[in-house]
């Protein structure tokens, strides 16, 4: 069987196989195990044994059970409820404000952290009950919970970005300057387009009704809520800048900072530590397990010859650079729809930043846009790490169908910011310049 | 005539000069020399199997062929760890390349291995070297300093006083910019610049904490025995080629970096005062014996070594 | 026919209690993590044990979640046609994706225990400075594998009394009340 009809039917058998509701795990690993068997034999099984053994001894997915820990207790501990209490008081009269607000923490908390999927499951967890609890509709809460958990591998520092320069041989440093202006860029843009679509549409985001938005006394006593959240991201950044902790070690000084913040609020409990492990333990695992069958599909990809596939489409590419840029673009867009990043960036970097360097374009700016596409792809269906994470947390009313329904407009909007990236340049090359 | 075709897996990530160097030169070398009737596949740091795991799929004949460092094996070959190095031993690469060609230590390490189903054949030899944020100016410096470090050195370096600790690749760079480790060593020149270290440290520490043929290729001894006999007798001789033309080219590429890293950031190098060299080789010597108790084998490469520093007037006997 | 849903309430119960017990593990692996940066940050001797440490108990944590998971239907799906389906259609469609499951669920208790056997036999250690016996994790990777194919089997064992027309039991396959949270 030729290789494109072989990515035809890969790529089909997990889309049909996820239609018929099997679970994501078990679709991604038996696939890679079906394929391996037929296109190189059952030896070949071991692989998913040994990438499996691979992602357990992986240091950076210790900052997951950390960061869900501490979201879990900050929930319990009524911390979330008052800062969104807070929140709805000083932006009560903004339509969408909460939306507004949940964004705004999702960057913070990108800054904290270096991957996508602690934060989806922290803000999923803090921000998407109070929303709804103040009949936000669901798929522009969702939505925005799906985009902002994408910010950690834009704001420095980022795992994804250390692992492209560790394939492309471009300078961490740099990629960490560039990606922040274009993460204050998809910030403005997410925020601006909730402002916006809850301005023409207000039963989205409805504001407080002006009686209930509180007095100048009550909004300052709100404000005692902001801090303890305030102390644990100086905790968090605090240790990263000042170099005290790794990015993952510094995950636990935030479940430190969330059991003092339960302590302050009286909530710190054996049965609370009992119901925040066991919450911590369900969302972990299913991430953990979505990690190693991904890890064990895109290996079975690459086995099978996917980067001769790249290479075949690249060299038949017509037209000019910027043609070619924007075809890199829509190739890693497919693929993140239905492949993790990682396994994306080993099978298109080392045919594509050859390529990119040869026509003389800035192989950061490239970093950045590439990077800006793995977020998307994160919550693009059908499979995406964040929409997988979020259907992990909601509560059962929320369908699937709601999460993937959810992301389009964010889709759209990030689109967009990659096109202005695209664009001007300067916003990703500039920081850099600078600094280096 | 049919083709054959290898998976090879490697430890070197795309960006590693070695990955294209190395790896894909002698890719390059065997289709040439045999008309395109002998092709590897290559694949990238990670791509069908962790670096850790590498051996063991060669071993299992999962895969045909891989790269590693000797350090992954050091718990399934007792002279592993002597091939992986040895602190302050040699004083030059070519000491290390005589070492294993000439008086027989690679042969030794075959011998270990080939009992996993393995044939090895070393890559090339050559230095590890430690990069810090501030220079070493004395013993009280060196002890006050956090390494980024791993394995039998970081053993090493524990031992000597320094604070030793282990971080990811991933969480290396972070933690070297904001001062979570104050130094760190990875490969030498071409190693620190590939993690991108000098944008953070900008002191480059000589002499060398090792010498040694840190990076090795594995062949499933089954797939080499497959191989009709021209292709298996160009492999062997590319193979052998390699090892010298590698370690060459290296230590050449070594120094071209070095300049550019101190033409283009900055970068100074610096060499440990003699208080720290001098209680550095000390605290060696008994990391030495350590890997001479693994087993007979182990003792008698130790040995020879010992034998071959005291011939060139390197230590006393 | 009892013993089947005895089968399945025992697998289902043994999954639970793992599971309830695995999910203290994030307190010491949280505890080692604060450990580590307080000795290298304020006393300045980091130590060689604590992160690998941590990185150990996060292996048997993730790996142990596996058939407690599918024993709470704590593994995402997309449930867009699933949903919809009437429980007798749910539960053939169940049976016949269940084969892709068994299909990764067997290669990879097949080739974890021959990996495990390896390290067993060779009592394989980490090779880091700490250097720890890795071979009782390597292990897990089979035990939890098993524990996720006994929890398969009851699940299938479910869906097939659903098919032929039996009620399931409660604890199979749905949110029990206390995981719901
Ligand atoms: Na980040
Ligand atoms: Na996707």
């Amino acid at each position: 069987m030729s290789l494109e009809l072989l990515t035809v039917a890969f790529f089909g058998a997990l889309i049909f196989f996820l239609l018929l509701g099997l679970p994501l795990v078990f679709v991604l690993g038996g696939v890679s195990v079906v394929f391996l068997y037929f296109t190189w034999g059952p030896g070949a099984f071991f692989m998913v044994a040994s990438q499996m053994w691979g992602s357990m001894g992986s240091f950076t997915l210790l900052a997951i059970p950390l960061f869900v820990f501490m979201a879990m207790v900050l929930e319990r501990a009524g911390v979330a409820q008052s800062l969104y209490t807070m929140m709805h008081l000083w932006w009560g009269g903004v339509r969408g404000g909460l939306a507004i607000g949940t964004v705004g923490i999702c960057a913070i908390f990108g800054a904290m952290c270096g991957i996508s999927g602690a934060a989806v499951v922290t803000m999923g967890t803090i921000a998407l009950p109070r929303m709804l609890e103040r009949k936000y509709d669901k798929e522009l809460a969702l939505g925005c919970i799906n985009a902002g958990g994408g910010f950690g591998i834009l704001i420095p520092p980022s795992i994804i970005m250390i692992l492209y320069s560790l394939i492309t041989g471009t300078s961490v440093g740099k990629l960490f300057a560039a990606g922040v202006l274009p993460g204050l860029l998809l910030l403005v843009l997410i925020s601006g387009y909730i402002a916006i679509r809850c301005r023409l549409q207000p039963h989205l985001g409805p504001a407080l009704p002006p009686d209930e938005r509180g007095t100048w006394s009550e909004k300052l006593v709100a404000l005692r809520a902001v801090a303890l959240p305030m102390l644990i991201v100086v905790m968090v950044l605090g240790s990263i800048m000042g170099g005290v902790a790794t990015p993952t070690e510094a995950a636990a000084l935030g479940v430190a900072g969330a059991l003092f913040s339960a302590a302050v609020h009286r909530q710190l409990s054996w049965g609370m530590i009992r119901e925040a492990s066991l919450r911590t333990f369900r969302l972990t695992g299913m991430i953990v397990w979505i990690l190693f069958a991904a890890h064990a599909f895109s290996s079975a990809y690459q086995g099978m010859g996917a980067q001769d596939l790249v290479q075949d489409l690249v060299s038949g590419i017509p037209g000019g650079p910027w043609a070619t840029i924007i075809l890199f673009q829509v190739v890693i867009f497919f693929m993140a729809m239905v492949l993790d990043p990682l396994g994306i960036m080993l099978i298109t970097l080392p045919v594509f930043l050859p390529v990119v360097v040869a026509m003389g374009f800035d192989p950061v700016w490239f970093g950045i846009l590439f990077i800006i596409n793995m977020e998307i792809g994160y919550m693009t269906p059908p499979f995406g790490f964040n929409l997988f994470y979020l259907k992990g947390i909601v509560p059962p009313s929320i369908k699937m169908g709601d999460i993937y329904r959810s992301v389009v407009p964010y889709v759209a909007v990030m689109i967009l910011a990659m096109a202005i990236v695209m664009v001007f340049p300067e916003i990703a090359i500039w920081l850099p310049g600078v600094l280096f | 005539q049919d083709t054959v075709r290898w998976r090879v897996q490697s430890h070197w990530p795309n960006a590693s000069s070695s990955f294209s160097d190395s790896l894909e030169r002698l890719k390059t070398t065997l289709e040439t020399r045999t008309d395109g009737r002998f092709v590897l596949q290559l694949h990238e740091a990670g791509a069908l199997f962790p670096a850790r795991e590498i051996f063991s799929a060669v071993s299992r004949g999962v895969i045909e062929m891989g790269t590693i460092s000797p350090a992954y094996i050091r718990d399934r070959v007792s002279v592993a760890g002597i091939a992986s190095g040895l602190p302050f031993a040699f004083r030059n690469t070519w000491e290390a390349a005589y070492f294993h060609k000439n008086l027989g230590f690679e042969e030794m390490i075959r011998a270990e291995v080939a009992e996993h189903g393995v044939f090895y054949a070393t890559d090339k030899v050559y230095p590890t070297e430690m990069v810090v944020k501030s220079p070493i100016e004395s013993l009280a410096d060196f002890e006050s300093l956090k390494i980024r470090s791993s394995g039998a050195l970081q053993e090493f370096l524990t031992e000597a006083g320094a604070a030793a600790t282990y971080l990811p690749g991933p969480e290396l760079y972070p933690a070297l910019a904001t001062g979570v480790v104050d130094g760190a060593h990875w490969g030498a020149v071409q190693g620190a610049k590939s993690m991108g270290l000098y944008e953070v440290a900008k002191y480059h520490v000589h002499p060398a904490l090792n010498i040694a043929g840190t990076d090795a290729f594995v062949i499933s001894q089954d797939a080499l025995d497959a191989l009709p006999e021209d292709l298996r007798d160009i492999l062997l001789n590319a193979l052998e080629e390699q090892f010298w033309f590698r370690t060459n080219e290296y230590t050449y590429k070594e120094q071209i970096a070095l300049a550019a890293a101190k033409a283009e950031q900055g970068v100074q190098v610096t060499r440990l005062p003699d208080e720290v060299a001098q209680h550095l080789a000390a605290a060696a010597t008994a990391a030495w014996e350590k890997e001479a108790e693994k087993s007979e084998m182990a003792a008698e490469a130790l040995e020879k070594l010992k034998s071959f520093l005291a011939d060139l007037g390197h230590i006393e006997r | 026919m009892r013993v089947f849903s005895r089968y399945v309430e025992a697998v289902t119960a043994l999954n639970n209690r793992i599971g309830h017990l695995s999910a203290f593990l994030v307190i010491p692996i949280f505890l080692l993590l604060l450990l580590e940066v307080g000795l290298r940050y304020l006393a300045g001797s980091p130590t060689v044990w604590t992160n690998e440490l941590a990185q150990m108990l996060f292996g048997a944590y993730v790996l142990l979640a596996g058939g407690f998971l599918l024993a709470n239907g704590g593994h995402a799906n997309v449930d867009i046609l699933h949903g919809r389906f009437r429980p007798r259609q749910r539960a053939a469609v169940d049976v016949f994706t269940s084969t892709l499951m068994f299909a990764f669920v067997g290669a990879l208790l097949y080739f974890s225990s021959s990996m495990a056997w390896e390290s067993v036999s060779r009592l394989e250690h980490s090779m880091s400075a700490w250097n720890p016996p890795v071979w009782p994790l390597r292990l897990l990777i089979p035990i939890a594998t098993a524990l996720l194919l006994l929890q398969g089997l009851a699940k299938l064992i479910v869906d097939l009394q659903v098919l032929f027309g039996r009620t399931p039991p409660q604890s199979a396959g749905t949110l029990s009340a206390e995981d719901a949270s």
